[in-house]
């Protein structure tokens, strides 16, 4: 009888002993060399490249990204207990801002003393308001700029414009150089380096903005092209956002396509992952040519893929208007 | 080798851990009855009303939209039981139209605008949401649990056995379902945060059903439930903490282990 309190001991203590095990052999596969280095963590992928610009080759700093590699895009980011702890590691936190990183409040509130870089510092954003009517005027909220709920229709996406976004470098080698100034040189001059590289880019987009003078209408369907569109000043007839999770309903559709019929749009700047199935519903419809557009949410963790895939932008578009 | 306690270095670690060590033996001692009254269907369609919870919250400009689930889970509960005991259909047919209705409902204006990822982390739940205000609510329900057990229990019991001889018995049946109802709503919607809509329900159902596996008196079956519980709650939240996974699967994945273990021990020990 009194066996069945031994099977439920030993039952507990088996998986007890399995799951410590294995959580043994899983922390120790991974856990990486801690020096005691100047740590910066980034909030998410695009921030870490222009991050990584910045620190270059600079010694004795390490950088990390908070997200796992090709999480995607920030806003179905979920903290982890191992993010928490990265970040009590960290020295300097470099977030994009704007509302996109939704747990900054968590984060402020248990490590107060974590310098916090904010890329977007400055940088006027562009508000998402073109599917709904003006309900609330007041979207531009510099009054409070640390109430992060608020932020729902601020878009965020300011990388995606390549002026913006050598801004935001300034912003964080400023930051960097502050926190800390042993580097500071280094930082600085490894900026106006990567600095040189996006002027050159903010060339080839001249060429593309001549290109779309005469038909500068677009429909969106990814809010982080706003910022393209500003680039070239493009007039945005539509926007929608498409993304992970978004549900499209019928009617969406149908007034994506009355636009396009409307406004006699050419051209549509849409991401693929996302949209493909949406697109080509819209193609067979009306005649419309589908950019796709890589929103730099995620990629490869390189250097140089901040100019990479703007390039590639521009040659899509190019190819796409020259056709 | 790991260190085995660097985890409680954390603030947001030791509020988990405070967390899991008053609601565990919660989930334990309401999943004993819940298992016993056949309401797994019913905690679980309570489980989805959080999402409506926090929607009308939000419709209603709420900025603690814990308190606008509770409100709403709770009415829920008593809405469910009045219209489960009036015997229209069978009760799994009516909880499932409301959990599908409050779930449409919730996800129609949460997704509004396209913005339902915002609230998506409701579904896995995160540890890291606990904070010291709700540690202090659970502990509140925590001492009425326990009070509503001591004096109630023997109660519920009764109703649960046998309804129409507790009635007769002058035991306020209805008084007493409606009781536990809410209490189920309210412990359901202090910890979804963490847990998660998707899996809260095995919380409450596996340790005791686990324990109704090989337990073979009342005593006994509380007993294992409670430790079941706390058992898997604790290692999962340590695990989940080392391995970087979300907590309320991990415990989840515990419990479940438990049960096939213990299901396959109770039908040899026949």
């Amino acid at each position: 009888m009194k066996n069945k309190y031994v099977f439920v001991a030993l039952m507990l203590v088996v998986i007890l002993a399995v799951s410590f095990g294995f959580t043994n052999i899983y922390v120790s596969h991974t856990q990486a060399e801690q020096d005691e280095e100047f740590v910066v963590v980034t909030s998410f992928y695009p921030m870490y490249i222009a991050a990584m610009n910045v620190i270059g080759e600079t010694e004795g700093v390490t950088l990390k990204n908070l997200s796992e590699p090709q999480t995607g895009c920030l806003h179905d980011f979920q903290l982890t207990p191992a993010d928490m702890k990265l970040l009590s590691t960290a020295d300097v936190f470099i977030i994009n801002g704007g509302g996109i990183e939704s747990f900054m409040e968590e984060i402020a509130a248990q490590y107060p003393d974590l310098v916090i870089i904010e890329a977007c510092d400055g940088i006027e954003l562009l508000c998402d308001e073109h599917e709904h009517e003006h309900e609330e005027e007041n979207a531009y909220d510099e009054e409070s700029p640390h109430a992060g709920h608020d932020h729902g229709n601020l878009n965020a996406h300011a990388w995606m414009s390549v002026e913006l976004y050598r801004k935001q470098i300034s912003n964080i080698a400023d930051g960097l150089a502050q926190a800390d100034e042993v580097n500071s040189a280094s930082y600085l001059a490894n900026q106006k380096l990567y600095d040189g590289k996006l002027s050159e880019l903010q060339q080839l987009q001249e060429e593309i903005r001549q290109l779309f003078a005469e038909n500068n209408e677009v429909v969106l369907l990814h809010c982080a092209y706003d910022y393209l569109a500003l680039d070239y000043k493009l007039d945005v007839a539509y926007c929608m956002d498409l993304d992970e999770e978004r549900q499209v309903s019928a009617g969406e559709v149908a007034e994506v396509i009355e636009v396009v019929e409307h406004h006699g749009v050419k051209y549509i700047f849409a991401e693929e992952l996302y949209a493909k199935d949406m697109c080509n519903l819209i193609q067979k419809e009306v005649d419309v040519e589908v950019i796709y557009l890589d929103p730099l949410t995620r990629g490869e963790y390189t250097v140089d893929s901040y100019l990479k895939a703007m390039r590639k932008n521009i040659d899509c578009m190019k190819s796409a208007i020259t056709n | 080798m790991i260190d085995w306690t660097s985890w409680l270095d954390y603030g947001f670690m030791r509020n988990a851990l405070l967390a899991v060590l008053i609601i565990t033996p919660l989930f334990g001692l309401l999943g004993t009855m819940i298992v016993n009254k056949k309401m797994a269907y019913f905690s679980d369609a309570l489980g989805h009303s959080a999402l409506t919870g926090i929607a009308v919250g939000i419709v209603f400009g709420m900025q603690e939209t814990t308190i606008s689930m509770v409100i709403f889970a709770v009415l829920f509960a008593l809405l469910l039981n009045k219209i489960s005991s009036s015997n229209m259909a069978s009760t799994d047919t009516i909880i499932s139209v409301f959990s599908s209705c409050s779930v449409a409902i919730g996800l129609a204006i949460l997704s509004a605008g396209g913005n339902f990822s915002k609230y998506s982390a409701i579904l896995v739940g995160d540890i890291l949401s606990i904070t010291e205000t709700e540690i202090l609510y659970l502990t509140v329900i925590f001492v009425m649990t326990v009070l509503f057990w001591i004096f109630g229990f023997n109660y519920l019991n009764a109703i649960c056995i046998h309804r129409t001889v507790a009635k007769s018995k002058q035991i306020p049946v209805k008084l007493m379902d409606n009781l536990f109802a809410v209490l189920v709503a309210l412990i359901v919607m202090l910890s979804i945060k963490w847990v998660g809509i998707l899996i809260i329900n095995a919380l409450l159902i596996l340790p005791a059903a686990s324990a109704r596996n090989i337990s073979s008196n009342m005593r006994e079956y509380h007993l294992f439930s409670l430790i079941f519980s706390v058992f898997s709650g604790v290692v999962g939240l340590i695990v989940s903490y080392y391995t970087n996974v979300a907590t309320g699967p991990m415990i989840v994945i515990l419990a479940s282990v438990i049960y096939f273990a213990t299901y396959i021990y109770g039908r040899k020990m026949k």
